[in-house]
């Protein structure tokens, strides 16, 4: 029974994973619907096979992890290599397709206003005006017909019966498809009210894979992801190539980048490294300074508070204290001093105020890591330490210290990788701001990578540039594995020495 | 033979699921080909306003010719995604309202049908259908449009003044008296305070032949613009004006009465009145005596038919014979309470608010709708920071900025 229980669940699951593939073919997403199958025959196999049996707990996870971790991750690296921007998000196909769709009527063209007939066969004819009211019968393939001048359109003609406007405005599409009259000079309807003669704008020869203009006879040629004329104009839309290094170079190879960038990188790891040192520092104090306290218990209460409340809550809440005409900090330091220091449009304030921040919102969860931590290093250590004479700042250095990086480590690597990244405080801050002087894209002095990658991808709204962007994210996602492995191996080092 | 059994079974699920798709796909195309009953037109809008309103008006045209309406909330940014990638098999509504800031994108990537609006052009304001020209075609059938207005605190400046010299005069004056803090606070630096770029002639691209704007003509660093941000500059750096541009301290230094002057649009207009401060709008302050005041961006929201759309002819007849009408324009003018597109509906609104907006946006620049816009925000708004600060001069900021897109730009093609 519960076999074929098993066997009823995992079919199910084939069933639905099958159809989201098939639809994701369906729609041209190859890649995903690659990365659903392997899911899905991986969840079949871990089910079915008694070998595979241990990972039946971990299957979700694993497939989870591949769709929206691995997946993501080689999306980027793919998409790094092409040049998809506004204006390339199609395949060549689609975009070929859309050329071909742009229509135009001839300037001399007539625009006539129609009413269109049916016969019981359900075949179609209209009957077309001129501006002047000039009749005209125009059938599927043969050319129109003179009618002369005609107050009202008939309610039948030759056995075709007139349909009325609800009907019309029903089958519009379908009679919009059928061309009426001779072929270089067929009608097609173009709305509720007009049909003239309309033609494709653009030929394809699929031999050069050229365009050519229909009316003016130029050619466009494909030069990366656009057909081009001679003179530079191109046609839209253009398409997704694959651009080699392309963005690669763009970034690596122009000091307008590379130059800022450094500033950026530095600042970038200075307020990561900042930002888990001043706060581990500030929990370990506390934690620390009221472990034998009574009143213990309120205090950590208190101090947990910023922690639940919504990071951008607390950020907006500090952009009001530290407005620099209004906030309640900038307004109480110059009471006092007669000037505050502008935590919005000088570098150095804005940075700091960011670092502050950032401790701010981080420090009680040092505290309440710490203070668990604390309690598990032995009490004897201290005593033997006291007896041997050793003041409490030795102690701390030799015994508390290293005790907690052996636990609390991998978190301040974590800690450390988190703020590398953290988007939302300097965005929710000041947007990167301060601006930097001639910069070949805007840039600012608060920016960290993340930021200045989201400005130039997205901020740009309709010109977002997402091939350049998964570029430099692909360099951003080398430099912080780097980074982190480093640190992971120098951990172990301490935890075999400690 | 539990493994044949096992084998059997997947097979006959896999066979399933390709039947099943396969019956769909022939479904979706019966639906294509069956006339009425089978079709439904599908709108998708951005604004929770204007759902119930378009929906009524999707009920009378189902009345009238059977085919339903439906209406459906979705983000703009979904909007233009799908509408972008449409043809890429990602479902898409038939017809969509959008800015029009967006519809450039749209075009450039053919992924929105022009639109005949035949004689009924003329029913609408000029710069709305502007709005919605792009290369020469109309795209779009606007629905209503958005500027931003001047408004003055009445009960510190009876009068509103002239020109920005004015202004400054009258301002420095209330904060001298010790009346007012500052003159004004700047809720942005490009959007808002574009009347002061373009009272001395300041313009974003310049225009191709044929009226549409050219990306390659960047006129960000013209005359205009220079004076434009060498006034505001000044104004920073005497303290009239707060170095640190914030959105919500502009506004609160009006609400509260500490400055007399801010520049802003109708999103505004509830906390005004929850604070309980007098105001009034009026054009923007010229730059000399007698000169033309200053122009703010004009944005117009209007609806736009899908370049993937099935059923592009029906769409078209639903956009311009049943919401380009006076009777559907009116009912959604009563419904989302903003500035109507169409003329005599505009010219009808008595409510000082409304006269006020409309008056200071007599002369408003439809916002550029090239994609290449995308590029200036950011880069005008680095200039504007450098100058306040004192880094750059305002011709030099500019001119940095105008490297910043051309470079932006360049990259891209």
């Amino acid at each position: 029974m519960n076999r074929f229980l098993r066997l009823f669940y995992v079919g199910v699951f084939v069933f639905l994973g099958s159809f989201l593939m098939f639809r994701l073919i369906r729609d041209g997403f190859y890649p995903l619907a690659v990365f659903v199958g392997a899911c899905v025959v991986f969840g079949t196999l871990v089910f079915l096979r008694k070998a595979l049996t241990p990972y039946r707990w971990m299957a979700v996870g694993i497939a989870l992890a591949v769709l929206f971790t691995i997946y993501p991750i080689v999306y980027t690296v793919f998409l790094s290599f092409t040049n998809m921007s506004g204006g390339h998000l199609l395949t060549k196909q689609q975009a070929i397709q859309r050329i071909l769709e742009q229509k135009y009527i001839p300037e001399d063209a007539i625009t006539y206003s129609w009413s269109a007939y049916k016969n019981p066969a359900g075949e179609y004819l209209l009957l077309v005006f001129d501006a002047d009211g000039n009749g005209f019968v125009a059938r599927p393939g043969k050319a129109l017909e003179p009618k002369g001048p005609l107050e009202e359109p008939p309610a039948e003609l030759d056995g075709y019966a007139m349909i009325d406007m609800v009907e019309a405005v029903q089958r519009i599409d379908e009679i919009g498809k059928i061309e009426f009259g001779a072929a270089p000079e067929a009608l097609t309807i173009q709305s509720l009210g007009e049909a003239a003669v309309s033609k494709p704008a653009f030929a394809y020869d699929e031999k050069t894979d050229t365009f050519s203009d229909v009316v003016s006879g130029t050619t466009y040629r494909v030069n990366r992801g656009t057909y081009v004329s001679d003179a530079g104009e191109g046609l839209s839309p253009g398409f997704m190539v694959n651009i080699g290094l392309g963005n690669y170079t763009r970034f690596l190879g122009n000091d307008g980048y590379r130059k800022p960038i450094l500033e950026i990188i530095l600042w970038n790891i200075a307020f990561a490294f900042f930002s888990v040192l001043f706060s581990f520092a500030l929990g370990l104090t506390i934690a620390i300074a009221f472990e034998n306290l009574p009143g213990k218990r309120v205090i950590r209460s208190l101090l947990i508070i910023p922690y639940p409340i919504p990071v951008l809550v607390s950020i907006m809440v500090w952009r009001a204290l530290l407005n620099e005409r209004m906030g309640l900090v900038t307004s109480g330091l110059s009471s006092l001093f007669g000037s505050s220091p502008h935590f919005f449009t000088e570098v150095g304030w804005t940075r700091f105020a960011i670092v502050l921040i950032n401790v701010y919102l981080s420090y009680p969860y040092f505290y309440i890591l710490s203070s668990g931590a604390l309690k598990s290093i032995p009490k004897e250590l201290y005593e033997a330490a006291d007896i041997d004479g050793a003041g409490p700042l030795v102690t701390l250095r030799s015994i508390t210290l290293p005790m907690l990086l052996r636990i609390l480590g991998p978190l301040l690597i974590a800690s450390f990788s988190f703020n590398f990244n953290n988007f939302t405080l300097v965005w929710g801050f000041n947007a990167g701001l301060p601006a930097m002087a001639d910069t070949i894209v805007p840039m600012g002095h608060s920016d960290l990578l993340i930021s200045f990658i989201y400005r130039l991808g997205f901020n740009t709204a309709n010109a977002a540039d997402y091939g350049f962007s998964a570029a430099i994210t692909v360099m951003l996602f080398i430099l912080v594995s780097l980074m982190v492995f480093f640190q992971t191996i120098n951990t172990r080092a301490m935890k075999e020495t400690a | 033979m539990r493994k044949n059994g096992l084998l059997l079974c997947m097979s006959v699920l896999l066979i399933l699921a390709c039947v099943t798709q396969v019956f769909a796909a022939g479904a979706d195309k019966k639906d294509a080909a069956t006339g009425a009953a089978g079709k439904t037109l599908t709108v998708w809008v951005y604004d929770n306003g204007r759902i119930d309103v378009l929906t009524e008006i999707g009920k009378q045209f189902q009345k009238k010719y059977g085919i339903p309406v439906q209406v459906s909330l979705v983000d703009l940014g979904q909007i233009r995604t799908q509408f972008l990638l449409a043809s890429g098999g990602a479902e898409c509504a038939d017809l969509a309202i959008i800015p029009h800031d967006n519809l450039g994108a749209l075009v450039e990537n053919a992924a929105v049908l022009p639109i005949n609006l035949g004689a009924k052009k003329k029913n609408y304001l000029a710069p709305a259908i502007e709005g919605f020209m792009y290369n020469g075609k109309l795209y779009g059938v606007p629905l209503a449009v958005e500027n931003i207005g001047f408004f003055r605190n009445t009960d510190l400046v009876p009068k509103a003044p002239a020109t920005w010299d004015e202004m400054v005069a009258i301002g420095t004056d209330l904060v001298k008296k010790g009346k007012c803090e500052v003159i004004m606070g700047f809720p942005d630096a490009t959007y808002n305070s574009y009347p002061f770029f373009t009272s001395f002639g300041g313009n974003i691209f310049g225009k191709n032949a044929d009226g549409s704007l050219s990306p390659d003509k960047i006129e960000i660093a013209n005359a205009g613009m220079v004076q434009g941000l060498e006034l505001m500059t000044s104004l920073v750096k005497k303290g009239l004006v707060p170095n640190a541009i914030d959105w919500d301290a502009a506004h609160v230094l009006f609400e509260s009465g500490k400055a007399p002057f801010i520049m802003t649009g109708p999103w505004a207009l509830n906390r005004f009145k929850t604070a309980g401060v007098h105001y009034a709008i009026t054009p923007f302050p010229a730059a000399k005596k007698g000169g033309k005041p200053g122009a703010p961006f004009l944005g117009v929201q209007g609806m736009i038919i899908s370049a993937s759309s099935k059923q592009a002819l029906l769409a078209q007849a639903f956009a311009v014979e049943v919401i380009a009408t006076e009777a559907s324009m009116q009912a959604i003018y009563k419904a989302e309470q903003r500035p109507s597109a169409w003329k005599s509906i505009s010219a009808s609104v008595k409510d000082a608010d409304s006269t006020g907006f409309a008056a200071a946006g007599v002369n408003a620049v439809p916002m550029p709708s090239i994609p290449a816009m995308g590029y200036v925000w950011d880069s005008w708004v680095s200039a504007a920071a450098l100058s306040f600060s004192g880094k750059k001069t305002p011709q030099d900021a500019l001119l940095n900025a105008k490297t910043q897109i051309e470079t932006q730009i360049k990259a891209k093609k």
